[in-house]
């Protein structure tokens, strides 16, 4: 009885594992790839990489879209979700406000082409006709992520509203805080978890996801999985290296920072549960 | 005036984008006010599309049954037993979503031409599993977290068998949390288009292969048709799954009033 009850849990678990095996296989091939271009061991193919300067442009372009898809889509997602959970309470308001995530990313990337390219539905209206989509500052892709990702974090904060503990408010109040502090010490402390969780989510996805930008990016500059993309369809062969090497090392930072946010969540959860 | 708020926002940034899509496919190319089919008409005239749709729902379909299986089993363990290194496989299971799915699918491409998996059905169906499985593991944990043991612990106290038990209280009450993974992974499956290029090689053509050229055409009507498909097909899967799932766990009840 005792043997099978610490076998179970492990069988239940058996086919995620096994599933695990492809992930995982995946990563490690691509690294080996990377090292042994030829069979043999070696670095060459990331001294080559980071001066690379296509590389380092768009590395960095890319940083800096994912940075802002996920901060404004977690920012704007957050106050929405505070703000209407009575709306969001009801089965009307929450299935319209998900609706963005039953189209896939490049439908709504070509909306956002569709209203925000030159001669579109909306850049007519705006001041100086400019045009949004394909523009070297990476707003239409911007835009697109956030068309998405504010539905998805709605998702993932509306139970937190739903089940959070109300109390909590009212003890602020009664010891004189004001909604600054109502929001810091009876919300944050249930919330930031879940924004924290959902954010790097977002972050990994939109750091690294093809679509939207072969949709409503720029021709220059160009983000990094596009380019990749590129190195890896290459005729000769000679950039696929490149291409295994650039994602380990996007793996690599996106590994780094998902490490130290996580450290910091639960660090989060048991000040939650065993302080407070 | 708060409710007045919420549905301005929803009006401006979600309802009108895809009201416009709606309005677009259903009017003549270059009208806004002139009704036609001619966009639903040029859509299903079309061959590969057709065709496509089929693809997509087979994959679909095989990549939503596999989620559901993997999803429940190891849901149910992460919910509902404690064991050693339960946080590293909860950390793992989390992985496949942060890793670059491209690093993933340049890694994994070599091996499938090994085995003969690159440009098949299969290949494809194996490399839609990595975004979607996480987020069934996770639905699954949580709908077991709710469900808790006790529903099970009577049924084995009353002398169920485990097939019992699974058919007779676990999948009703989680049907919620089936729906969500069907609905959820279907999608996921459907928006794949990089993934699905490499592995199926030109060869498997689903949906996402054939939009994506499309949009080089300048037919607005045609594309507008074709997007609302995107979000037509999930909810007839679902609707389908869902007629489906009516018909299967509760064809013991006699059985179970035969008892009293």
């Amino acid at each position: 009885m005792k043997l099978s009850a610490r076998i179970k849990p492990w069988l239940l678990l058996t086919p995620a594992l096994l599933f695990l095996l492809l992930p995982l296989y995946g990563l490690w091939s691509a690294f080996r790839l990377s090292v042994y271009p030829d069979g043999k061991l070696t670095g060459q193919v990331y001294v080559r990489l980071f001066s690379h300067s296509d590389f380092l442009l768009s590395f960095f372009y890319s940083l800096w879209i994912a940075a802002a898809s996920t901060f404004l889509s977690l920012l704007i997602g957050w106050f929405f979700t505070r703000a209407f959970v009575p709306m969001l309470e009801r089965t009307g308001g929450r299935l319209t406000v998900w609706l963005p995530m039953v189209f896939p990313h490049f439908v709504w990337a070509y909306l956002v082409l569709l209203l925000f390219q030159e001669g579109g539905l909306v850049s007519g209206l705006l001041p100086g006709n400019r045009a949004y989509a394909n523009d070297p500052e990476g707003v239409g892709i911007i835009l697109t992520y956030m068309g998405k990702e504010i539905p998805f974090v709605i998702l993932m904060l509306l139970p937190v509203y739903l089940t959070r503990n109300r109390l909590y408010d009212d003890l602020t109040e009664t010891l004189g805080g004001c909604w600054i502090s109502k929001i810091r010490d009876a919300e944050l402390p249930f919330v930031t978890p879940v924004l924290i969780e959902t954010g790097i989510i977002i972050f990994a996805f939109t750091f690294s996801a093809y679509e939207v930008p072969a949709l409503v990016g720029a021709t220059f500059p160009e983000m990094l999985s596009i380019l990749t993309f590129d190195w890896f369809y290459s005729g000769d062969w000679s950039e696929r290296p490149l291409a295994f090497a650039a994602m380990v090392f996007l793996t690599t930072v996106i590994g780094l920072i998902s490490l130290l946010l996580f450290h910091f969540i639960n660090k989060m959860r048991r000040n939650i549960t065993e302080g407070l | 005036m708060k409710k007045i708020l919420f549905w301005v926002i929803a009006m401006l940034f979600i309802i009108s984008p895809v009201g416009i899509l709606v309005l677009q496919s259903f009017t003549s190319p270059g009208s806004w006010t002139e009704f036609s089919l001619y966009g639903w008409r040029g859509l299903f005239e079309t061959t590969r599309l057709l065709e496509a749709t089929g693809t997509s729902l087979t994959i679909g379909f095989f990549v939503t049954v596999i989620n559901i299986a993997v999803g429940m089993s190891a849901g149910k363990a992460l919910a509902l037993y404690t064991f050693h290194g339960k946080t590293a496989v909860d950390t793992l299971f989390v992985m496949p979503l942060l890793v670059p799915i491209l690093a993933i699918t340049f890694g994994v491409h070599i091996a499938m031409i090994r085995i003969g998996l690159a440009d098949t059905g299969l290949g494809v169906i194996l490399i839609h599993l990595v975004p979607t499985v996480p987020y069934s593991i996770r639905i699954f944990r949580n709908g077991y977290v709710s469900l808790g043991r006790r529903m099970q612990e009577q049924a084995e106290t009353l002398g169920a068998s485990a097939g019992r038990t699974f058919f007779d209280i676990e999948l009703p009450l989680l049907k919620p949390s089936v729906q969500s993974v069907i609905f959820l992974t279907f999608v996921i499956s459907l928006s794949q288009y990089v993934i699905t290029s490499i592995i199926g090689g030109g060869t498997v053509v689903t949906l996402a292969m054939v939009y994506f050229p499309f949009l080089d055409s300048a037919d607005t009507t045609l594309i507008a048709a074709f997007s609302i498909w995107f979000a037509v097909l999930p909810l007839l899967f679902y609707i389908t799954a869902g007629a489906v799932f009516r018909l299967l766990p509760y064809r013991r009840k006699s059985g179970r009033r035969e008892l009293f």
